[in-house]
């Protein structure tokens, strides 16, 4: 019997094997998936894994370089025509997956969704990262011009946003209600079945279990290398591996650092990783009475051993910032700011000169688990602290705790949403930004002054110069600390060519032509 | 019969309605989902357009009232999360739970009637020990630790059975190993009581009496009569060791049911799914306790009596 | 007790013998292990060689003594953040009995008042009670037990109030049935007259009656706790790390299950015994209690 069912088993995996390198097929088994596909709406690190295969962007980038090289995208070329006007050639014939042409009208659409946002969640998007486009207007059939508020240094980066991917004017109106008018029930309805211009299209997607992607012929780029992807939901990770060994699947997300040795041992699998673009942050509520010294913050800073924790949890593999930067950042990447440093000494003199009288400092975290090792980083950080006398208590809940007046650390994410300080410290603690109307951050005038040569000086060397003072006033008064640009691992069968390509935004699974590749079966 | 089968009827109602209603209440205690959602790094400003916009600005009593108007026009609103109507969410996962309930179930009782029988005629000899002691221990392992094991040994190390979803039949044999372990060790211990019971009983005495043979005695009388007891257990008992049971081998297993579907919309506070849910499974849950209540009446002429 | 009473009174120390003579092979095995099991945790933290919550993060996931890589003085390995697994599977065994037992505890006082309630007042109270027993058996507990928890944060207060409420009706359903025969019996009748009042009808005439199948009800669901505790903390939903319950340390180690096995092993075999141990026990008890099943 037992026999038997190896066999069978084993023919069947086989048997899907071929099939699969020779209908250039895979299967990906995810340990998060979207519940809903609206790149416009959507800024999750689980969501960003799904967008770029089905969407294209007016300007696209060398995706596997990570300085930024601008590529035509669904625009041939672009150029200012004032100081804060840009006007961009379209790309012609272009289609959609539904077969519609892009027009002028399209690319207009899609960027004023956001611009001009009136469907609530675009809102949120349009303040957060794209507050100085004013509007887009289109010039001719085939030409469009994007104004913004003020100068902006910024452009391609931000033309480059998953935000402002292109999408079918009339395919969304029709969605619901009266096909000729933008309603908020059409939007709702876009997000369950998406239309892009890429590579790739939605054949099937089923809310947080399933997505399909096929290729699109008419795709007016390199078409795509493979026919037929297909995402599944695996949460446990154990089951992930199983999945890759049997031949039920070729690629598993969310690999943490421990599982490594073991795939490395397995002759049929490899694994491929990179230090994702964003840092696991630990957050405090500067307005906590108990929290308000800044001394107690920087000694709780001050007493964590982030190389330790590097060495231990993520086999040496994460990087850990001194400051708030990131090397994406090119030009403005500042490794040689000092901002976050181990010191208990420190630490045990800061607790003593602000009079710490033993309070429990309660640690708040995502239930169920959600970054890769953040629950070992979080018993870690309190073993730390209590070397220096700090009574921590770990909290695990499911509730988003950032905006309780309560609140007093809790662990979170900063990812890189585009790549300049800001879009990543930027997209945070501006001033009046999340942070701030959290209630969990103060600036004072002269932040807002720094930040604003930070934002929109037109040249570098201010712009660093202003960033530098920033971090310094981070450093006296932290209201987070940046633990470590996570390594996560992606693994799959040695059959499949592919790796993240260090020009995307975190966790994207670019599967376009030059990314992924099938090995014919030896 | 009628009258009983009414009264059967309204406190199903009421149970129903209570249920409903305090799932309903509570989840609005336990605070805002927003913060459950989409919470991290919004502006209060952005918070605000999002809570009139998924209309959680409501009082909860416009709420309860819209939800109970679900039951008149069948609109019971859209997923916070996934942003389509809840029924169809629901409802596309309430099969493979039933499948997996259904295969489980046929397995428990395929191997528990037997085993329990045996346990009851060999009650004091080694081979009734040795089937209630595999009993205990198959009780006494949880579920998880089960398909921990299962998986590493028959998946990981093994290779023979797939672990993700539910495509093919492979993929049923190890989530309904684990989902069947403590049911069949339950209904065994069941079975083999309710067989006792019956054996001591004066109509099989007289059944041996006539000179049938010990196995016909207990096949033919004993089962039968064993059988409404054994009945309403694996309706209340196995149907509340199942429930429980399938959240955690769905979660582990990945399949697609609404016992993972419910702690994820729980975990997440996804009102209208998590209400349309647990008034889903509710109501199942009553109306199989109600046809076995009624299946109960029907077979003992005494409760059907005291019911008229 | 009760059932202790059926046997012929040759004080405890005779008692207790009469009632090993009269338990199996297995039931004995059963009676030892959870005496051995409640000395471990009741003496966790003197035979615990290491704090439970001790780290030596360089020294993770080491395996047991015996094993290549193994650290000496640590006898199970150590875990995902190097801390003993001998020590946190005995601290985990105090808490996870220390909470079932509690959790029992609370039950039995919440149904058994509820019960007496109900049988005593009848009309209209034992109508509510029994509309709400009728209700929880409807819902299965466990669904419960996982919303409580997810809607009400997973604090230990919570939990205990979550073990707490499994298996009240069960309890109520037996105090309401023994008060309400009680309350027909004409020697009932006889002692109010003569003067008894309820305490001391309670107490002479309900308690005797109550013991024995109160006894098997609370060493049953003890069990089925256990078991429910280590589920919820599976699930993530037990007490907060790095507090250690059997459950979740199985829950944490099954990521660790292809590489470092021994991780959940231990904690999983705990668990197995545990309940292996108490299930056999209550089921003794239920058929000692029983006089059909004695009968024969």
């Amino acid at each position: 019997m037992s026999h038997l069912l190896k066999a069978t088993a084993l023919a069947t995996s086989l048997a899907a094997l071929i099939g699969a390198a020779q209908a250039q097929e895979i299967t990906v088994v995810a340990g998060n998936m979207s519940s809903y596909l609206d790149p416009g709406r959507d800024h999750s690190n689980v969501g960003s894994q799904f967008y770029f295969n089905l969407f294209d962007p007016l300007i696209h980038r060398d995706y596997s370089k990570l300085e930024p090289e601008w590529l035509p995208g669904l625009a041939v070329s672009w150029q200012l025509v004032g100081p804060t006007t840009m006007e961009l050639k379209l790309r012609e014939g272009v289609k959609f997956h539904n077969g519609a042409t892009m027009t002028a009208d399209d690319v207009v659409f899609s960027l004023n969704r956001m611009f001009q946002a009136t469907f609530p969640p675009y809102q949120v998007r349009q303040r957060d990262r794209l507050g100085n486009f004013d509007r887009a207007e289109k010039v001719d059939a085939l030409t469009i011009r994007v104004h913004t508020k003020r100068e902006e240094t910024l452009w391609e980066t931000l033309l480059n946003l998953q935000q402002l991917y292109i999408v079918p004017e009339a395919y969304i109106k029709a969605l619901a209600g009266d096909p000729n008018a933008v309603e908020n029930d059409d939007f709702e309805a876009w997000g369950l079945a998406p239309v892009g211009t890429g590579p790739y299209r939605l054949a099937e997607f089923v809310p947080g279990q399933r997505i399909v992607y096929e290729r699109f012929d008419d795709f007016w780029g390199e078409p795509a290398p493979l026919a037929r992807v297909t995402v599944r939901h695996v949460p446990e990770v154990a089951s992930r591996l199983t999945a890759l060994r049997t031949g039920e699947a070729h690629i598993a997300t969310n690999i943490a650092p421990d599982q490594l040795a073991l795939i490395e041992a397995d002759p049929g699998l490899k694994a491929e990783g990179s230090n994702t673009a964003l840092f696991h942050v630990v957050i405090f509520n500067v307005n906590h009475p108990k929290m308000q010294d800044p001394r107690i913050r920087r000694a709780l800073s001050l007493a964590i051993d982030r190389d330790l924790m590097n060495e231990a949890l993520w086999l040496g593999k994460a990087i850990i910032p001194s400051t708030h930067s990131i090397a994406e950042f090119g030009a403005l990447y500042m490794p040689e700011l000092k901002t976050f440093y181990y010191d208990p000494e420190e630490a045990k003199r800061l607790l003593a000169e602000a009079g710490y009288d033993g309070f429990e400092v309660v640690y708040d975290m995502h239930s169920p688990s959600y970054y890769t090792n953040d629950t070992l980083a979080a018993q870690a950080i309190m073993e730390m602290w209590a070397a220096v006398g700090v009574n921590g208590r770990i909290n695990a809940i499911p509730k988003w705790t950032g905006n309780d007046p309560n609140m007093m650390a809790r662990t979170w994410s900063n990812p890189m949403y585009f790549a300049d300080p800001a879009g990543m410290f930027g997209v945070m603690w501006a001033p009046g930004g999340p942070a701030q109307s959290e209630g969990r951050f103060n600036t004072d005038a002269d932040y807002a002054a720094a930040w604003e040569r930070f934002r929109f000086s037109t040249d570098l060397e201010a712009r660093k110069a202003a960033y530098a003072e920033l971090m310094e006033r981070i450093k006296n008064d932290p209201p987070l600390i940046p633990l470590w640009r996570p390594y996560e691992s992606w693994a799959m069968r040695k059959e499949v060519s592919w790796r993240p390509q260090p020009g995307h935004i975190p966790y994207v699974l670019d599967f376009r032509a030059g990314a992924i590749a099938l090995d014919a079966m030896n | 019969m009628l009258r009983y089968a009414l009264r059967t009827l309204a406190r199903m109602a009421v149970t129903f309605l209570v249920i409903v209603t305090l799932v309903f209440f509570a989840t609005r205690i336990s605070g805002n989902p927003l913060d459950f959602i989409l919470a991290d790094g919004l502006t209060s400003e952005d918070r605000a357009i999002l809570i009139r916009y998924y209309e959680l600005d409501r009082s909860w009593w416009h709420q309860y009232l819209a939800f109970l108007r679900g039951f008149w026009d069948g609109q019971f609103g859209l997923s916070f999360i996934e942003r389509r109507p809840v029924g169809t969410i629901v409802l596309e996962r309430l099969w493979p739970t039933a499948q997996l309930l259904l295969s489980a179930m046929a397995l428990t009782l395929a191997l528990a009637l037997p085993l329990g029988i045996l346990a009851a005629m060999h009650r004091d000899r080694w081979i009734g020990s040795a089937v209630m002691t595999l009993a205990f221990l198959g009780y006494a392992v949880p579920n998880f630790v089960l398909a921990v094991f299962l998986i590493l040994i028959f998946a990981y190390w093994l290779n023979w059975l797939p672990v993700v979803g539910n495509a093919t039949a492979w993929h049923f044999i190890l989530p309904t190993l684990t989902l069947a372990s403590g049911l069949v060790a339950a209904l065994t211990r069941f079975t083999r009581n309710a067989m006792l019971d019956v054996l001591g009983q004066d109509f099989m005495r007289t059944a041996r009496a006539k000179g049938l043979s010990e196995r016909a005695v207990i096949l033919r009388h004993g089962l039968r009569n064993a059988g409404i007891t054994i009945l309403s257990v694996v309706g209340l008992q196995v149907a509340g060791l199942a429930a429980a049971g399938s959240v955690v081998v769905e979660s582990i297993f990945a399949w697609p049911g609404i016992g993972e579907l419910l702690v994820r919309s729980a975990i997440r506070r996804d009102y209208p799914v998590l209400q349309f849910g647990v008034l889903t499974v509710a109501f199942a849950v009553i109306v199989i306790n109600a046809l076995i209540d009624l299946a109960y009446a029907w077979a003992d002429p005494r409760l059907r009596q005291r019911g008229a | 007790m009760a059932t202790l009473a059926d046997t012929p009174a040759r004080g405890p120390a005779g008692a207790a013998r009469t009632l090993w003579r009269e338990m199996n092979a297995i039931q004995r095995l059963a009676l030892a292990l959870a005496v051995i099991l409640a000395v471990l945790a009741l003496l966790a933290p003197v035979l615990a060689p290491f704090e439970p919550n001790a780290q030596s993060l360089m020294n993770r996931l080491r395996p047991p003594v015996g094993f290549e890589r193994a650290r000496p003085g640590y006898w199970l390995g150590t875990d995902e953040l190097g801390r003993d697994l001998l020590s946190r599977c005995l601290y985990g065994l105090r808490l996870t009995l220390g909470l079932a037992f509690l959790g029992a505890l609370i039950g039995l006082v919440i149904g058994g008042t509820l019960g007496l309630l109900a049988g005593v007042r009848g009309g209209r109270t034992d109508a509510l009670v029994m509309g709400a027993v009728d209700t929880q058996i409807a819902v299965p507990f466990t669904l419960i037990a996982l919303f409580v928890l997810v809607v009400f944060g997973n604090t230990i207060a919570v939990m205990v109030l979550v073990l707490g409420l499994y298996g009240w009706e069960q309890y109520a359903r037996i105090v309401r049935g023994e008060v309400m025969k009680l309350m027909r019996m004409p020697f009932i009748e006889a002692a109010r007259a003569a003067g008894a009042g309820p305490a001391r009808i309670a107490r002479v005439h309900l308690l005797p009656n109550l013991v024995s199948p109160l006894v098997v009800q609370f060493t049953l669901s003890l069990s089925n706790i256990i078991l429910l505790e280590s589920t919820l903390s599976f699930l993530g939903l037990g007490v907060q790390p790095p507090t250690a319950t059997l459950g979740a340390m199985v829950g944490v180690g099954r990521d660790f299950m292809p590489t470092a096995p021994w991780i959940v092993l231990a904690p999983a075999l705990s668990i197995l015994i545990v309940t292996f141990a108490v299930q056999i026990l209550g089921d003794w008890l239920r058929d000692r209690a029983d006089p059909r099943l004695r009968k024969r």
